[in-house]
């Protein structure tokens, strides 16, 4: 009996991010009629794909037991750049490659730093967090870029009927999920983040698989920055800013672990953004105080933190059963 | 930019022999010729006025990394320390203003506001340790969501208002003196003090540095790891809420957005005087020597009338280099 | 002959571990080793795998100059080595630990992916081999520590080795498994594959080799085969023989009366069973048995550092409900743990800081809590000479700087100072050079004429007869035979700790 309990309290603890989510989508169903509809399922899933792509990047850094504080940075240097050349005339095509090189660039730094002179992860972030905004401050020269009429209308595009964030999201939760599933290195990042002595040992490559998260985390925020801006119509001075913090929260909030070696990009860390996003507008459509807002989120991930550390506990006491076992 | 390249550079050259040399007070010796060659080349920076504004700047930044200092000695961290500056903030000018005030007489109401907030520093220190060391979190995220919480409780409480109206002799306070010295300066001397003693001559102190270099063997000595761990962020959240005192009488007003962007100027500072991210080795006087660096540093470029951006790319680049720095003396000791 | 080494000596610093190691290996032949923990066995068998080199001697493989310089050039030239601590991911399934290095890959649209269905068909045949009849996506964290076991043995297949490694393979297996483990390596035997056999388990190897070489003290003590025939008794005294009578200082006390620890039908799932015993004043207990027949693990949960299920603790008669640290170290009761690195130093403190760690509660005075300097160097001065330790400053010099021995030292220091009434020690001397072991085991007798009684877990046979008044030998988590000091008995003392009959399961 006691087992089956205990069992079960297990498969709730596995099973997390589906139950929370739910809860979510339950609760703000009663209080707001309006929320449980198609079309604002579909404006929750536009708003999230900005946070979901950059939280799919931060996942591959997460599965290494790593972190990126500089995501929020990489895309408002990376949103500057483009509005500028775009401002200026380059073609809209150019500039989105040139995003995507400035988040790859941004990635590599980080991960120089962290390998090549052995820097935490936690600290080099931090530091490149700042260099960044600051540098982005001193492009933009402090002061919000609109963006011309063609790059917003990237955020209202449709094709085949559907909206154009949702397709670049799908394309990227599909392409990172088949590379962490489908190939050699992404088998590769998960045996790195669960013990990457033990990974040097079995001859991986380590050094060559913390570049390359590093990287694809860069490369995800810069094209995350890019549908957010789509989305809004202009770049602020704070554009990005905190979203680090909702980048990770949404990962692990999915299932994926603070000490690597755990997660995923489908469903989990998918699920994990609209959840948050979810939060948010339901928060809007029930009127809640604004001022709220933060506590809620808070609270929220406090709680997912929690129960991923517990979820962390258990598994090293299974582990210690069975090796004396 | 040009004058950011040279800057780095110039601190590059001047570090380098400093990792030979291995010794405390590097970081001093260099804001000493910092300070020096500034006295030339930034206009007004050798004048009275300035200097009191330096004092000004390095006394909050000093006590909240100080705070700080402990708790990455026990190889944690505390992201919580600016949400905690301004619900102080908030709390303290809620208790003693003129607009909202519980109507205190102004010694009761200043004294029951300065208590007020290092209890609301306690309580949310207390609630990091208690997370950290029953819950078995990690500090990195509970602070994280702590500062998140709080940020948003405290704008959340004055409905974003700023809370103006403070007793006189509180607004006064960082102009006043007790035997000629500088109030804020008295406070900052007790905080350094009590922190350094604690750390270099209590059962406690030397417990803080135990947990933080082997927490299981601490364990194994008698060292009450879970204690220590709650005491160092109650001691770091009283620390901010000092801090707080500082700015709000400074700045005249109750705000729930006050230290917001403080937090990498804390953690920076911290991490540039030498305090190891991986626990177990700090001192205050090394933080002592990062503050000043700090705020030298954002004193001079301001000075120099470099803008608010290239003086964060530059604070973000000494941060990297510091840490650098400690990576290499922490390699150079295990090879040693 | 398949592989030689010719007169292989090592060197850690000072202490040399191997001197002069001859062995020969043919192909199709299972070569048993055998010898005490430190005995060189590990070393010898890490040079051969490319782990470290030699620092003298060669080795030939197939006739041809043979000079690892990684486990990779090892498994390359087709040595596989079968470590007893497993190197398996356990949050990846079967079939990617089996071929996380080696995917078999196909291209689709020119992107290179893994060959899924060419991964499993290999992983099947793998698992076949080695008789484990699983689902190759299971999760290696599902696997009991048997099935892991023969997943290592399947990945070791997978690079077609001629020569396989095991160093003790069979301690986590059942006796049904172990038997399906011998049923593989005669298959790879018929193969053609030459194998080494490193065990404790002489029954084991006597069954399964067709040579066993002893080693003891980093050489080669003796060579026997199999169609001579083996005896049991000589091995072991091959094993442990030496004149170890001088080595060990006299004692002068015997055992006292009083009771200082009882432990009652102490209990732990999966962990210890059933463990009852008493330390008296004076006495030195000892704990004889394998590694992981659960010695630590019970000195672990008396010191309150793991949890236990039933059972009970008494101190001087007195029950102890709830045994943390602290409260022993109040009690005048330490622990020197088995891995000092990990459990006993804080490495980059100076070593006063290290000495004084357990004590600091006597030198401080209420109510600040502050610690009284002056009495406390002192102290910790006085305690540092007493362990002679080797040290150029107290206060400056880092632990980390000091050798093995003298590191243990620094650890024995810090318990001698809470002047322990009972001190528990694991392994104590795991590691250290000679002088430094003869000088903690006058320390281990000074400490019980001052009236103190000591646990002492070791692995070294010699040790324990040279210093114990009684051993209790533990198997598989439980007390399977006490000897007092008039029936100390070497072989009656293995093979007490040896899985001679195995249980059925766990």
């Amino acid at each position: 009996m006691k087992t089956d309990i205990s069992q079960a309290g297990n498969k709730l603890l596995d099973h997390s991010t589906i139950v929370l989510f739910s809860i979510i989508l339950i609760t703000f169903s009663v209080l707001s009629p309006q929320f449980f509809s198609l079309q604002n399922f579909i404006n929750v899933l536009i708003q999230a794909s900005s946070l979901a792509i950059v939280a799919t990047g931060m996942t591959f850094v997460l599965l290494t037991a790593g972190i990126d504080l500089s995501v929020g940075s990489i895309m408002f240097v990376a949103g500057v750049v483009s509005g500028k050349m775009v401002d200026s005339g380059t073609s809209l095509g150019v500039a989105c490659l040139v995003v995507v090189g400035v988040g790859i660039g941004y990635g590599l730094l980080n991960a120089i730093f962290i390998y090549r002179f052995k820097v935490i992860p936690f600290i080099v972030t931090l530091a490149t967090l700042y260099v960044g905004r600051g540098f982005g401050l001193y492009l933009s020269d402090t002061r919000a870029i609109n963006l011309p009429e063609n790059f917003l209308s990237i955020g209202s595009a449709r094709l085949l009927g559907i909206p154009f964030p949702i397709i670049v999201l799908g394309v990227v939760v599909t392409v990172a999920h088949l590379v962490l599933t489908r190939t050699v290195f992404g088998r590769q990042v998960y045996a790195v983040g669960n013990h990457a002595e033990k990974a040097r040992k079995a001859g991986l490559k380590v050094n060559r698989i913390l570049l390359s998260v590093y990287v694809i985390c860069g490369c995800c925020a810069a094209i995350g920055g890019l549908v957010a801006m789509a989305q809004l119509g202009a770049i602020s001075p704070s554009f990005g800013s905190q979203s680090e913090f909702m980048a990770i929260a949404a990962a692990v909030l999915g299932g994926t672990s603070l000490f690597g070696g755990k997660g995923q990009v489908f469903p989990g860390t998918l699920i994990g953004a609209i959840t948050i996003q979810a939060l948010q507008s339901g928060l809007v459509i029930v009127n809640a105080d604004p001022y709220l807002y933060p506590l809620i989120t808070g609270s929220v991930i406090f709680l997912i933190v929690l129960i991923d550390s517990f979820r962390h506990k258990e598994q090293i006491r299974r582990r210690r059963i069975k090796k004396v076992a | 930019m040009g004058e950011k390249v040279s800057l780095s550079e110039q601190t590059m050259k001047l570090i380098q022999p400093a990792k030979k040399l291995r010794s405390d007070h590097i970081i001093l010796y260099l804001c000493i010729g910092y300070y020096l060659l500034m006295c030339f080349v930034a206009p007004g920076f050798f004048t009275i006025n300035n200097s009191w504004n330096l004092l000004f700047n390095l006394l909050p930044l000093l006590i909240a990394a100080i705070g700080q200092t402990l708790v990455m000695i026990t190889a944690g961290i505390d992201l919580s320390v600016t949400s905690v500056i301004a619900v102080a903030s908030v709390v303290g000018g809620y208790i003693m203003s003129a607009d909202t005030g519980l109507g205190l007489g102004p010694t009761e109401a200043i004294l029951g506001s300065v208590l007020g907030m290092m209890l609301v520093g306690g309580l949310i220190g207390w609630l990091n340790g208690w997370a950290i060391t029953a819950l078995g979190m990690p500090a990195f995220m509970v602070t994280l969501t702590t500062m998140i919480f709080f940020s948003g409780f405290a704008i959340w409480l004055t409905q974003s208002q700023n809370i103006y109206n403070l007793p006189e002799a509180f607004v006064n306070m960082p102009y006043s003196s007790v035997l000629g010295i500088p109030i804020p300066a008295l406070i900052g001397a007790v905080v350094v003090g009590v922190a350094y003693l604690l750390l270099a001559k209590t059962l406690r102190g030397a417990w803080i540095y135990a947990v933080g270099m082997n927490p299981k063997a601490a364990k194994i000595s008698g060292v009450k790891v879970p204690q220590t761990i709650v005491l160092v962020y109650v001691f770091s959240g009283i620390c901010a809420a000092v801090a707080s005192v500082l700015y709000t009488a400074r700045l005249e007003t109750g705000s729930p957005v006050m230290g917001q962007n403080s937090l990498l100027d804390i953690i920076g500072a911290v991490v540039i005087g030498g305090t190891s991210l991986f626990g177990g080795k700090g001192k205050v006087q090394w933080t002592l020597y990062g503050v000043l660096f700090i705020t030298l540093l954002d004193n001079s470029l301001n000075l120099m009338g470099l803008s608010y951006f290239l003086i964060m790319m530059v604070k973000g680049a000494v941060i990297l280099l510091a840490a650098m720095l400690n990576v290499g003396k922490r390699t150079a000791l295990q090879t040693a | 002959m398949l592989l030689e080494l010719n007169d292989i000596t090592k060197k850690f610093g000072e202490a040399e571990v191997l001197k002069g190691i001859n062995l020969p290996l043919e192909a199709g032949e299972i070569r048993g080793l055998v010898g005490e923990n430190g005995a060189g066995k590990s070393t010898t068998m890490n040079i051969l795998g490319g782990i470290h080199p030699p620092s003298s001697g060669s080795m030939r493989l197939n006739g041809a100059v043979f000079a690892p310089q990684s486990p990779t050039d090892s498994l390359a030239a087709g040595i596989a080595f079968i470590h007893q601590e497993l190197n398996l991911f356990p949050n990846l399934s079967i079939l990617e630990n089996l071929f996380l290095s080696h995917f078999p890959q196909k291209k689709i649209l020119g992107i290179p992916v893994i060959d899924r269905q060419a991964a499993r068909q290999q992983a099947q045949k793998l698992l076949q081999q080695v008789a484990l009849d699983l689902n190759p996506a299971t999760l290696v964290e599902e696997l009991t520590p048997a099935q892991r076991q023969l997943l290592e043995i399947a990945k070791a297949l997978s690079a077609n080795p001629r020569i396989i490694i095991f160093d003790e393979p069979t301690t986590s297996l059942t006796s049904h498994e172990t038997r399906k483990l011998f049923d593989l390596m005669a298959r790879l035997k018929a193969d053609n594959i030459a194998m080494i056999y490193i065990s404790h388990n002489l029954q084991d190897v006597m069954h399964l080799c067709d040579h066993i070489s002893v080693l003891r003290d980093g050489r080669l003590i003796s060579d026997y085969n199999q169609a001579a025939g083996y005896h049991l008794p000589t091995i072991i005294n091959d094993m442990v023989g030496r004149d170890i009578e001088q080595f060990f200082p006299d004692r002068n006390t015997a055992p006292g009366t009083e009771t200082l620890l009882e432990v009652k039908s102490m209990h732990a799932e999966g962990v210890v069973h059933d463990i009852s015993f008493t330390v008296k004043k004076k006495e030195i207990l000892g704990f004889y048995g394998l590694v992981g027949a659960g010695r630590s693990e019970m000195a672990r949960i008396i010191y309150g550092l793991d949890a236990f299920a039933s059972g009970a603790l008494y101190w001087k008669q007195q029950p102890i409900s709830a045994p943390t640290p602290a409260r022993w170290i109040n009690k005048r009761v330490a622990f020197l743990t088995e891995d000092r690195r990990e459990e006993g130093l804080l490495l980059a403190q100076p070593i006063g800081k290290n000495i004084a760690l357990a004590s600091l509660r006597r030198f401080v005075q209420s109510p600040l809590r502050w610690v009284a300097r002056q009495p406390l160097q002192a102290a910790v001065s006085e305690q540092a000479e007493a362990t002679k330790i080797k040290y150029h400053s107290l206060t400056t010099q880092p632990v980390a700087t000091l050798s093995g021995g003298n590191q243990q030292k620094v650890v024995l220091a810090k318990w001698l100072m809470t002047k322990p009434e009972l001190l528990i020690m694991d392994e104590p001397t795991k590691g250290i050079d000679i002088n430094a072991k003869h000088e903690i085991y006058k320390l281990i007798h000074q400490l019980t004429e001052q009236g103190a009684g000591v646990l002492l877990i070791s692995s070294e046979i010699e040790e324990l007869l040279g210093l114990c008044d009684r051993i209790l030998v533990m198997k598989q988590g439980r007390i399977s035979a006490g000897f007092s000091k008039a029936e100390f008995d070497r072989s009656a003392l293995l093979e007490a700790a040896l899985h001679t009959e195995k249980q059925g399961s766990l």
